[in-house]
C-alpha cells in the first residue's frame, strides 16, 4: 500500500536552541489509522501543525499524497483536513450552516458541496438539531459536528489533534467507532494524537512515542507489546521513556 | 466562489440581531436626543411668556408693559404680596417673576435716582435652567430700555427721532475673512452653521474608526481563540482571501454603522441648532437690507467654505483610507490576541490614536502648536483625517495631500506586516512570543 502521508525529519524550533519537535521521522499508509501518543508538551501538536501547514517546519519536510508542506502548501489543503484540539465552531451558525459553510471550502461546484453536506449529515447523528445555532450545542454535539466536517469530503488523510478529549465515554466510544469504520469501509487515512492509551489501543493500526520533541519508537501495538514485553501500551508508553 | 462563501460568513457573524439593533438604537437616541435639546433652546429662546407683578400702577408702568407687548412679549400679570419669594412662587406654580416696586416711575422720574427693579427665579438645574433666564433678562433689558426712553422724553424733551439716534450712534457692519477671502457677514452668524459641519466629521471619522477595529479584532481574535482560525487556513483557501473576506466585511458593516450614526448625528445638530441658526437668518436677513451683508448660503460660497462634489468626494476617498488604516493596525493587534482578556488590553494602542487626535483637533489650532507637539500630531495618522474637512474648506490642499500621501504610506506598511503575519505561521506562534517576551521582562524586576 502507498504511503498517503511521509515524514522526513520535521524540526520545530520556536526559539532558538529549543525544538518543540526534533528530527521527526514516519509515514501513514492508506487507509491506516496512525497515532502520535505521548504526554502534554510532548510535540505532538507542533508536529500535526507542521503537516496541516498551519506553521512551517525549521527544517526536514513532510510530503502528504506527494506534496511537500514546505513548497506546495496549497496543494497539500487539498488533500487534508485538520480537527485542533478543543475546537469550536462559529456560534452565530447553525450546525447546517456551518457545515455548508465549510463544504463550499472544500468544494469545486454546488453540487459537491451538496454531497458533502449529505454526507456530513447523515454522519454526525445530529438531526434536527442541526437546524440550531451552535452556540446552545454541547461539547460532544459540537465535537461531533467538527468530525463530520472534517470527514465529509472524504481527504486523503484526516488529522485529528485529541479527536476525544473533553467527551463523556458514550460520545468518546461514538466517535473512535466512526473512524475505525471510516479507515476499513473507505480506506480513509488518519493521523490523531493522543495522551489517551487506552484509546489509542483501541482506535489506531500503528503508533509512534513521542516525548520531549522526539519521535522515540514507532510500530503496531502488538509489534510494540512484543519488543517491550508489556500487557498494554500504557506499560510500553512507560518502558519506552524510562529507557531513553 | 469560495469568497463570497467567506464574506457571507464574516457578515452574517458581524451583522447579528444585536448589532443592528445597537446601530438603530443609536440612531433614534440621537435623533430624539436632538428634538429634545432642540425644544429646551426653544423654550429659552422663546420670550412670549413673562411674569410680572406690577406694584407701582402708573402711567409709566402702563406703558413699559405697552412696550413689551409690543416687542412680542406676553406680560403674564401676576400678584405677590411679602417678600418670601419662594413661597410666592410656589404658590403661583411659576419658576420666575418681574416684581415692579412701588414708586418705580417716581424714583426715575421725580427723585430721579436709579429705581430698583426685582427679578425673582428659581434656580434651574440643566440645560432648560439656564435658557430660561435668557427670556428673562431679555424682558429686563426691554423695562430699562423703556426707561430709558421716558427719561430722554419726559426729562430732556427730545423726540423720537433724537432718541433713536442717541440710543444707536453707531451701526456695525460686519466683515468676516476666511483663508484670504471677505465676505460681508458676521462671524458669529457663520461660526454657528460651521460648529454643525465641522463636528459631524470627527465625529463620524472616530465612531467609525472605533466600530472597525473594535471588530476586526474581535472577528479575528475569536477565530484564533475558538480555534476555528486553524481550521480555516488549514482549509484549500488561499490565506489572503480569508484576509480580505475580513477586511471586506468589516469595512460594509462599518461604512453601514457610519451611515446610521451620521443620519442620527445630522438630525441630532439640525435639532439642536436649527432654532438658532433660524434666529440668527432672520437677524442677518434684516440686517442684510440696511447694511448689503450677504445671508449664510452666499457667504459660504463667497469664503469658499462650501464644499463642492470634489471635494466631498475627496474626503469620502480619505475617510476609506482612515478606516483602511484603523483595520490594518486591528488585524496585527488581533493577531497577538490570546484570550478574551487580553482582547481588551490590545484595543488600548489604538484607542489612543484614535481619541488623542479627536479631542486636540476639536479644541486646538494643530497648525499654532509648537514644532515637537505637531510632530508628535502629524505622526499619528488619524490627525490627518480629523484634519481633512478643515484642510478642503480652507484649501490647504498642500496640507491634504501631504496627509493623504503620508496615510496611504502608513496603510501599506501596516498592511504589509499584516498580511505577512497572515501568510507565515506567525499568526499562530507570534503570541507566545510575546508572552515569552513579557515574562521575561517581568523576572528580573520580580528578584529585585
Amino acid at each position: 500500500m502507498a504511503n498517503v502521508l511521509e515524514v522526513n525529519g520535521l524540526t520545530k524550533e520556536y526559539k532558538k536552541g529549543v525544538r518543540a519537535a526534533n528530527e521527526v521521522s514516519f509515514s501513514v499508509k492508506e487507509g491506516e489509522i496512525f497515532a502520535l501518543i505521548g504526554p502534554n508538551g510532548a510535540g505532538k501538536t507542533t508536529t500535526i501543525r507542521m503537516i496541516s501547514t498551519l506553521i512551517t517546519p525549521t527544517s526536514g519536510d513532510a510530503l502528504v499524497g506527494g506534496y511537500s508542506v514546505v513548497k506546495q502548501p496549497d496543494k497539500v489543503r487539498e488533500c487534508i483536513t485538520y480537527l485542533p484540539d478543543e475546537a469550536g465552531a462559529y456560534k452565530t451558525m447553525t450546525g447546517n450552516g456551518y457545515l455548508k459553510f465549510m463544504a463550499g471550502l472544500f468544494a469545486k461546484d454546488k453540487a459537491e458541496q451538496e454531497m458533502f453536506v449529505n454526507r456530513a449529515q447523515q454522519m454526525c447523528g445530529l438531526g434536527d438539531r442541526l437546524n440550531e445555532k451552535i452556540g446552545g450545542y454541547s461539547r460532544g454535539m459540537i465535537r461531533k459536528l467538527l468530525l463530520s466536517r472534517a470527514v465529509m469530503t472524504a481527504p486523503k488523510l484526516a488529522i485529528m489533534d485529541e479527536a476525544t478529549s473533553g467527551l463523556d465515554v458514550i460520545n468518546a466510544l461514538d466517535i473512535r467507532r466512526t473512524i475505525k469504520n471510516l479507515a476499513r469501509e473507505q480506506g480513509m487515512s488518519f493521523l490523531l494524537s493522543s495522551h489517551n492509551m487506552l484509546e489509542i489501543e483501541y482506535v489506531s493500526d500503528r503508533v509512534g512515542i513521542i516525548t520531549g520533541g522526539n519521535l522515540l519508537v514507532t510500530g503496531t501495538i502488538d509489534e510494540l507489546k512484543q519488543k517491550y514485553n508489556a500487557e498494554n501500551l500504557e506499560e510500553v508508553f512507560e518502558l519506552v521513556v524510562n529507557t531513553k | 466562489m469560495k469568497f463570497r462563501n467567506l464574506l457571507k460568513k464574516e457578515l452574517s457573524e458581524l451583522i447579528t440581531p444585536q448589532a443592528i439593533f445597537s446601530m438603530i438604537f443609536t440612531m433614534v437616541l440621537l435623533i430624539f436626543m436632538g428634538q429634545i435639546m432642540g425644544s429646551a433652546m426653544e423654550e429659552g429662546f422663546d420670550t412670549s411668556e413673562i411674569n410680572i407683578c406690577n406694584m407701582d400702577n402708573t402711567e409709566f408702568t402702563e406703558k413699559v408693559l405697552s412696550q413689551l407687548e409690543e416687542k412680542g412679549s406676553k406680560p403674564n400679570m401676576v400678584t405677590i404680596s411679602g417678600e418670601d419669594y419662594a413661597a410666592e412662587l410656589e404658590r403661583l406654580d411659576l419658576n420666575s417673576v418681574i416684581v415692579i416696586p412701588e414708586g418705580f416711575a417716581d424714583s426715575i422720574l421725580v427723585d430721579k435716582k436709579p429705581a430698583e427693579l426685582r427679578y425673582v427665579s428659581e434656580l434651574g438645574i440643566g440645560f432648560s435652567g439656564t435658557m430660561s433666564s435668557v427670556s428673562a433678562s431679555d424682558s429686563v433689558s426691554a423695562i430699562l430700555d423703556t426707561a430709558t426712553d421716558e427719561i430722554l422724553l419726559q426729562t430732556y424733551g427730545m423726540n423720537e427721532d433724537e432718541i433713536a439716534r442717541i440710543k444707536e450712534p453707531v451701526q456695525t457692519v460686519e466683515f468676516t475673512t476666511f483663508s484670504g477671502k471677505t465676505a460681508n457677514i458676521s462671524a458669529m452668524s457663520l461660526s454657528s452653521v460651521l460648529m454643525m459641519q465641522s463636528m459631524i466629521a470627527p465625529f463620524v471619522i472616530f465612531f467609525l474608526l472605533m466600530m472597525a477595529s473594535q471588530m476586526i479584532m474581535t472577528a479575528i481574535s475569536t477565530e484564533k481563540i475558538d480555534k476555528t482560525l486553524e481550521t480555516l487556513l488549514s482549509a484549500p483557501v488561499p490565506r489572503i482571501t480569508v484576509l480580505m473576506a475580513k477586511l471586506v466585511a468589516a469595512v460594509i458593516v462599518a461604512l453601514l454603522n457610519a451611515l446610521s450614526m451620521m443620519i442620527g448625528f445630522f438630525f441630532y445638530m439640525t435639532g439642536m441648532m436649527g432654532n438658532v441658526t433660524d434666529m440668527v437668518q432672520t437677524e442677518t436677513t434684516a440686517v442684510a437690507e440696511a447694511t448689503g451683508a450677504l445671508n449664510i448660503a452666499e457667504a459660504m460660497n463667497a469664503l469658499g467654505l462650501s464644499l463642492g462634489v470634489g471635494e466631498y468626494l475627496l474626503f469620502g476617498l480619505q475617510l476609506f483610507v482612515t478606516v483602511a488604516i484603523g483595520l490594518a493596525i486591528s488585524l496585527i493587534l488581533g493577531a497577538l490576541a490570546e484570550d478574551a482578556k487580553s482582547v481588551q488590553n490590545l484595543t488600548m494602542p489604538i484607542m489612543i490614536m484614535v481619541m488623542i487626535p479627536f479631542f486636540i483637533t476639536m479644541f486646538m489650532n494643530v497648525n499654532e502648536m509648537s514644532m515637537g507637539i505637531k510632530a508628535v500630531m502629524y505622526i499619528i495618522p488619524f490627525t490627518h483625517s480629523y484634519l481633512a474637512i478643515n484642510n478642503l474648506m480652507a484649501g490647504n490642499m498642500l496640507l491634504f495631500w501631504g496627509g493623504f500621501v503620508y496615510q496611504i504610506i502608513f496603510f501599506a506598511v501596516c498592511m504589509f506586516f499584516a498580511v505577512r503575519i497572515f501568510t507565515t505561521d506567525k499568526i499562530f506562534t507570534m503570541t507566545g512570543a510575546l508572552s515569552e517576551m513579557f515574562k521575561k521582562q517581568q523576572q528580573p524586576k520580580a528578584k529585585k
